[in-house]
């Protein structure tokens, strides 16, 4: 930045501009100014397009080993508080704005992002044409990046990020994982929600979820569905779960590359159909590697906060959260059987076909019997959940706790309660009804209504 | 699920004539639904009064009834058309208004009409408040705590336990209309007892009152199998208390946390399935408490809404298209996102932009009434812009008003902010929610404010402070520094914070000519982007586009074939509205037509132009040089149109072609020559056209030397203005020289026009088509009111009812040589006035009129069109037009709908300053009944029984005595002043004396505020406003009597009331009548 333009910038919430930039393994630069810790990280490029929850966002641990951008430009304008993290330390390399907000404004603003940034030493990057670096993403796949405070000189950061570690074969999900069991339950809650949602019900089920890198909000509707959880490490061993008598098994979301987590889904092989698992993002790729099915990496993934999911079993349409960068590939995981797919013999290229068709298609799995496709994304047509039939388990790529992203996929919690009540028509849910359950909208002011 | 095939023809109820609170969006809106329901096979039949809409034009739809939206009226239409289904929810309140009325008196039931898209139920509990309130006590969401008032002393009762301030609002009125907050119990009674009137339920809410909160919208959209989606979520700016209308919005929300915003959003869309709107799109209006996040619902509204039209600009999502296939069948995930066209319209909109809307007032025109923002909605127009940043896109959207302002700050020395000194005064115009507020804001920063001090005193969010803080502190960092001292990349930081290139020149000591040229040799241009309503996750293909700094890659296509730009209109304001709109539109159809690749270019979110599929390619910015050319540099368009989009762009021609960049059609020196008045009476002289005595005057010394030579009456006026801004008929010198100082102040750059003024001249408007060799007139419109009442104002009638063939046949001669003088290629209005046989020009201006549209429809030629294709070379010759002396068998009258309403204390009395927002047409075999359809169309009914009440001035009590008899053998009983009494009964007519309000009570006033008077005749003399006949013209206003206040106007109106009373007025499709 030129000395007019900083003196320019004095006594206004940018002054003193440090520069900063990020350089792609492509070679495509761009050059801005710091807006959180300074350092030099590493990771792959992703962006993701949710209007609000960057604070979410910045801390799922499924970002591990990422360099985020935000594509709505102005972040930060509400501020932090941290009754909103997903996790007490984030997991994310770096972070890419257009304009980072240093005079936020909200009630429950307990510091600002710049400020956050700094306390937890998250490098972050802002200024550059942000919609440029999106499209680049797009058209061009996800890559390396390097982000640097310290270094800004095209050439060296070039040969950096191309000596940086590739993201495919890395398991980052041992970094955010839990060290300890841990037990998690309503007084675990945050104090900060109570005004918009309402106490946890009583604790029914005893639940063990897998810690590949959980979101808090996760643990959180879980709790508050009633399940009394123990948290355990990502590789903990199947028979140490089944020893301690679980109602059900959760798998959580994680960041990476499935391929790398075998410590985890080599247990769930040998937990599914032993008790009710439910799976979600991650959770849902271990499912489905225990299944022996096969796992792709998306060119530029899914993240935001706006996907429409259809749930074949019923026709209806959710929008949901997303953030994965990896997929099952449906037709590995069997055969289809005709008499329970509309009839239709084989797989179809484009999944969109099942939601056009109004029919959930099910295949013949060697391992664990039919599984059914109960969920479609329509925008690209990739494969969001299944359905074990014979066996007590289900799975769903994107993310029914949202946080950040709309809550219609709510019922999948309520789901999970009713498969360990062992109900057939455990997925079978009014999606509007239950969308409304754990909200609380009215304060203390009851007032004289129609006095 | 796939579209309906029980049902094959929809009627489709538009909103009726632009008024306040209702203005083109519906049009926008009942287009696009139109559009889409006749491409999915339907048989559409429409009923709309509005003929400047695009909705109306007989192609669009099968059967086009231009027609009074009133139940009788729509009974008529569906008894000859017999659909089989009613959309009522894309007409606005008065369409939705209308098809209660029709469900509820059994209309729909006794022609097997369906409503479709929303039910009765759904509709009433959505308005009703009560059910309404019921229905979110039975979700768990709040609502502001309130009771129902039928009296004061109801009211009263109410404000006992909730306290004063409390918010007032009448149920069932467009717009908020007669709603307001009362501080005070004297507040209260005014407010109720008015309120109380204007319900048609006779009731009035009286709730807590939650000023200074913060203000969210979501708009929702659900589909039959509960499918629900939120396009969008907008903050106000302004808190609480000022109507959302009035308030100036930004999108997305922008304080919201996600747990904040999802808890709204799933409270959204519980309300639409509780209030049961079981497809469409919907409206939700919330209030925050900022304190402590406590969430009170305000109200919903279970059809597409003004908000609505500018969250599908906004985002990109087309909510009205939308709404219309979900109420004949479709899901959301059967409708393809229009934007990407890969993806289904089953999301949510993800922007990469922030979206800024300002409403557009015109106080100005309404003196004598409180400026000061409330619950009722007082703009007349808004504009929208999008840029990267708040920043950018507030800076773009303040120079995008059309009101002299160039941005955020960086005034003029002039502006004036400025001149107030600091103290109580500037404290109020700082706290005080008014239509110059924004800029009052800049200037307390200027000063030093703090960002705190200025929220204190408005209750505006500190986000939104701060971040105008940081625009005027990089300003007044600019200030007094030299252009050449910028670099590149501080010329861009000007930018990127929202600076125009007039802001960075004043601040600079520079001008805007070398800020952009110096801008363009460091590189500092824009790119620009695309709105693809998925934040650029998708590939779009949908050239819709702003312009921003952030500049690292733009992405507009490169050109591949001719390329016609057309400047739109900017926002709607009084003098400048829907009409030109509409030409844009059809220019660009033409221009399409004959194979341009067409470039629209325009601010206003409520309009068809702004809609992505109208033209080729849509830009949305400002109507500025700067903004405009910075667009040119990038599409290089082969032609420009300027002359359709009214003053707007019009004033840009010349800088335009003074920058190379060709215009299309009429050239700008032919522009010139009949905007200079001495150039343009040298033509005249020199065609031996007569026109009024004239000069020019730039100081009150010069135009006594004028009115010396002219005599008075003068017609005064400043130039280069549109709808009679400034103009004034004066009497006298002293009401010349308050005159000259009041014009110096509005346009001080520019003279002062003075004419002779033609009293009791008869005036006619001609529009006409020139392609340089041939003139085609269009046609002839005889204005009903006399000379001295503009012509936007004044009813007109096509063909005329009173002007004979050989004064028409001389009117075209004269038009012809004009034009062809001139060397108009493309449309040209021209403004005569008769007077003792003797046909004078007032002016001519070689562009669209606002009348083009209404003789469009009146005479089945499409005369935008006509002239877009003249301007693309083509010759009327080749058009295949019918003659233009062909004569018409109906008579098409259109009459001004006036905002009166809306400005308590502002006078009634029409004059040479345009003061209407809107027009109806009606249509019938003779002048009267078209004439009354215009009445109906407009006060939805005619007196019909009871007092008539006249006073008139003495000039107008001869010709008086005539009328008063036909007043009274229609049996309506007569009730007079003293002065018009002795008139009367000396000619034989009985009338009742009543007392004027100066000669105490009781008096016609208190006659008008019981009721007893169904029609009031007044005309006034001369500029007395405060007098007598003010009181009763606003009295009147305030309880919704129809009222007249010329002599000409009230015989037209005898007359409609007569022909309607004698023979039904029948329903006219326009289908029927000639179509060129």
């Amino acid at each position: 930045m030129s000395e007019v333009s900083k003196q320019l910038l004095q006594g206004t919430t940018k002054q003193n501009p440090m520069p900063a930039a990020l350089m792609l393994e492509d070679g495509t630069y761009f050059a801005g100014t710091r807006c959180g810790a300074t350092g030099e990280v590493y990771g792959e490029i992703c962006f993701n397009t949710s209007l609000e929850g960057y604070l979410e966002v910045l801390t799922d641990p499924s970002y591990a080993g990422q360099i985020v951008t935000m594509t709505y430009p102005q972040i930060g304008n509400y501020g932090v508080s941290l009754d909103d993290v997903q996790s007490a330390s984030p997991a994310l390399s770096g972070l890419v704005v257009r304009d980072m907000c240093a005079h936020p404004s909200n009630w429950r603003s307990g510091l600002s992002l710049p400020e956050f940034l700094k306390m937890k030493g998250i490098v972050a990057l802002e200024g550059i044409d942000t919609r440029a670096l999106v499209r680049h993403v797009r058209d061009n796949g996800a890559m390396r990046a390097v982000l640097s405070t310290e270094d800004v000189s095209p050439e060296s950061l070039l040969a950096k990020v191309r000596a940086s570690a590739q993201l495919v074969g890395e398991n980052h999900v041992q970094r955010v994982s839990c060290d300890e069991p841990r037990a998690v339950g309503p007084a675990d809650l945050p104090e900060g929600h109570k005004f918009a949602v309402t106490e946890s019900e009583p604790g029914r089920y005893k639940v063990v979820a897998y810690d590949c890198g959980a979101k808090e909000s996760i643990l959180q509707n879980l709790v508050r569905c009633g399940c009394d959880l123990t948290v355990v490490p990502w590789d903990t061993p199947a028979e140490e779960v089944l020893a301690m008598n679980p109602d059900g098994v959760f798998l959580s979301n994680g960041p990476g590359d499935p391929e790398a987590v075998d410590g985890t889904y080599t247990q769930v092989e040998k937990l599914l159909g032993q008790v009710p698992i439910f799976g979600i993002c991650l959770g849902h790729q271990m499912i489905s590697k225990a299944s022996g099915a096969d796992i792709e990496k998306l060119k530029y993934g899914h993240r935001g906060g706006n996907h429409p999911v259809m749930n074949l079993r019923t026709g209806r349409v959710e929008i949901t959260a997303q953030n994965h960068g990896f997929g099952l590939v449906w037709p590995t995981l069997g055969n289809l059987i005709p008499n329970l797919s509309g009839g239709f013999k084989n797989h179809q290229p484009d999944l969109r076909f099942w939601a056009r068709a109004k029919v959930a298609p099910v295949v013949d799995n060697p391992r664990f019997g039919r599984i059914q496709l109960t969920h479609v994304n329509l925008n690209d047509g990739t494969p969001e959940g299944i359905a074990f039939l014979d066996i007590p388990a289900f799975s769903v790529q994107y993310h029914p706790e949202a946080s950040p992203g709309p809550t219609d996929a709510h019922y999948l919690f309520t789901a999970f309660t009713r498969l360990m009540d062992g109900r057939e028509d455990y997925l079978d849910i009014d999606i509007a009804k239950d969308r409304l359950a754990g909200w609380n909208f009215s304060s203390e002011a009851k007032g004289v209504q129609n006095a | 699920m796939p579209k309906r095939t029980d049902i094959k023809t929809i009627l489709v109820i538009g909103s009726g004539p632009i008024v306040i609170g209702q203005a083109c969006e519906f049009d926008y809106s009942g287009a696009q639904a139109c559009k889409v329901l006749k491409q999915d096979g339907y048989r559409v039949v429409l009923v709309n009064s509005n003929p400047a809409t695009i909705m109306t034009d007989p192609e669009l739809v099968d059967r086009t009834y231009v027609e009074p939206i009133t139940a009788e009226f729509v009974e008529q239409v569906i008894e000859k058309e017999r659909p089989d289904a009613l959309l009522p929810t894309l007409g606005g309140q008065t369409g939705l208004n209308t098809a209660v009325e029709l469900a509820r008196s059994g209309v729909l039931e006794k022609y097997g009409v369906e409503m479709i898209g929303c039910d009765l139920a759904a509709i009433e509990r959505g308005e009703d408040r009560k059910l309404f309130n019921d229905c979110m006590a039975e979700l768990g969401i709040e609502t502001a705590r309130s009771g129902y008032a039928y009296s004061v002393e109801d009211a009263l009762a109410i404000v006992e336990e909730l306290g004063y301030p409390v918010v007032l609002r009448p149920s069932f009125t467009l717009g908020g209309a007669g709603g307001g907050i009362a501080h005070t119990e004297e507040e209260l009674v005014t407010i109720v007892s008015q309120g109380v009137e204007l319900s048609p339920a006779g009731e009035v809410l009286v709730e807590e009152s939650i000023e200074g909160w913060k203000e969210f919208e979501m708009e929702v959209m659900r589909d039959k199998a509960g499918n629900g989606i939120i396009v969008c979520s907008i903050e106000n700016l302004d808190p609480m208390g000022i109507h959302t209308g009035d308030s100036i919005t930004v999108a997305p929300a922008q304080t919201l946390s996600d747990v904040e915003y999802q808890r709204m959003r799933v409270a959204s869309l519980a309300i639409l399935e509780k209030i049961g709107v079981e497809t469409g799109g919907s409206n939700v209006q919330f209030a925050v408490n900022p304190e402590n996040g406590r969430m009170i619902v305000i109200e919903m509204n279970p059809r597409v809404s003004r908000s609505s039209a500018l969250a599908s600009k906004a985002t990109g999502f087309p909510i009205a298209k939308a709404a219309a296939k979900l109420a004949v069948g479709y899901t959301l995930d059967e409708i393809v996102n229009d934007i990407t066209k890969a993806t289904p319209a089953c999301f949510e909109p993800s922007i990469d932009y922030c979206v800024v809307k300002v409403p557009r007032f015109a106080f100005e025109k309404f003196q004598g009434t409180d400026d000061t923002l409330s619950t009722r909605m007082k703009a007349v127009g808004e504009i929208m812009s999008i840029g990267r940043t708040f920043e950018e896109a507030l800076g773009k959207a303040l120079r995008s008003l059309e009101n002299g302002r160039e941005g955020f700050g960086a005034d003029k020395e002039t502006a004036p902010e400025r001149a107030v000194a600091d103290g109580e005064e500037f404290y109020q115009l700082v706290a005080r929610p008014t239509a110059d507020r924004i800029f009052y804001l800049a200037e307390a920063l200027r000063r030093g404010w703090t960002v705190a001090q200025l929220h204190e005193a408005t209750g505006i969010d500190e986000f939104f402070l701060s971040r105008m803080a940081d625009m005027v502190t990089i300003q007044e960092n600019l200030r007094g520094r030299r252009l050449e001292e910028l670099d590149a990349d501080a010329l861009r930081l000007c930018k990127r914070y929202g600076l125009s290139d007039a802001q960075i020149a004043r601040l600079t000591g520079s001008d805007e000519a070398t800020v952009r040229t110096c801008r363009k040799m460091l590189g500092v241009v824009p790119a620009f982007k695309t709105v693809d309503t998925c934040a650029a996750e998708f590939a779009s293909s949908t050239a819709y586009h702003y312009k921003t700094y952030d500049a690292a890659e733009t992405e507009v296509a490169p050109k591949t074939r001719k390329r016609a730009m057309i400047l739109g209109a900017g926002p709607n304001r009084i003098g400048q509205g829907i009409e030109f709109d509409y030409c844009c539109v059809h220019a660009s159809y033409a221009l399409a037509e004959a194979g341009f690749e067409t470039i629209m270019v325009n601010c206003n979110p409520e309009t068809v132009s702004t809609d992505y599929d109208t033209s080729d390619k849509l830009f949305f910015e400002p109507l500025t040089f700067e903004d405009v050319m910075d667009i040119i540099d990038v599409e290089q368009p082969d032609g420009v149109v300027v002359t359709l989009g009214g003053q707007t762009p019009l004033k840009l021609a010349k800088p335009l072609a003074n920058a190379g960049v060709p215009i299309m059609g009429t050239s700008p020196e032919a522009i010139d020559l009949a905007e200079d008045r001495d150039r343009f009476s040298a033509i005249l002289d020199e065609l031996n056209i007569t026109y009024p005595a004239a000069g020019m005057a730039s100081t009150f010394e010069e135009a006594c030397i004028v009115a010396d030579q002219i005599g008075f009456p003068l017609l005064v006026r400043p130039s280069y203005v549109l709808g009679g801004r400034g103009m004034g008929i004066v009497y006298d010198g002293a009401q010349l020289e308050k005159y000259m100082a009041e014009a110096a102040r509005i346009t001080p750059d520019h003279p002062v026009y003075l004419d002779r003024f033609l009293e009791g001249a008869v005036e006619v408007d001609l529009d006409a088509l020139c392609d340089g060799e041939e003139v085609y007139v269009g046609g002839i419109l005889e204005h009903i009111e006399m000379a001295g009442i503009h012509s936007g104002d004044s009813a007109c009638c096509t063909p005329p009812f009173a002007l004979s063939e050989a004064v028409q046949d001389q009117l075209r001669s004269i038009a012809r040589r004009l034009a062809l003088r001139l060397g108009v290629v493309g449309l040209i209005n021209i403004q005569f006035a008769i007077k003792d046989q003797v046909i004078y020009i007032i002016e001519a201006n070689p562009r669209a009129s606002r009348t083009v549209p209404f003789v469009s429809k009146a005479t089945g030629v499409s005369l935008a069109k006509a002239a877009a294709r003249i301007m693309a070379g083509e010759k009327i010759a080749q058009l295949n037009l019918p003659p233009d002396d062909r004569r018409l068998d109906h008579f098409s009258v259109k009459e001004a709908v006036m905002p009166f309403g809306r400005f308590p204390g502002a006078d009634t009395v029409l004059g040479p300053e345009m003061k209407s927002t809107g027009e109806v047409m009606g249509i019938a075999r003779n002048f009267p009944s078209a004439f009354a359809k215009t009445q109906l169309a407009i006060s939805y009914r005619l007196p019909e029984a009871g007092k008539v009440f006249v006073s008139v001035c003495d000039r107008d009590k001869r010709a008086i005595i005539s009328l008063v008899r036909d007043i009274r053998r229609m049996g309506f009983e007569i009730v007079s002043t003293a002065g018009t009494a002795r008139t009367l009964e000396a000619a034989g007519i009985d009338c009742a004396v009543v007392r004027k309000v100066s000669e105490g009570t009781p008096n016609v006033r208190d006659m008008i505020a019981n009721g007893e008077i169904c029609l009031m005749v007044n005309t006034p003399f001369g500029h007395a406003t405060r007098s007598d006949g003010y009181e009763l013209r606003t009295e009147a206003v305030k309880h919704g009597i129809t009222q007249v206040t010329n002599l000409a106007g009230a015989q037209a109106m005898v007359a409609g009331m007569e022909a309607a009373r004698d023979h039904r007025l029948n329903v006219v499709a326009l289908q029927d009548l000639p179509q060129w």
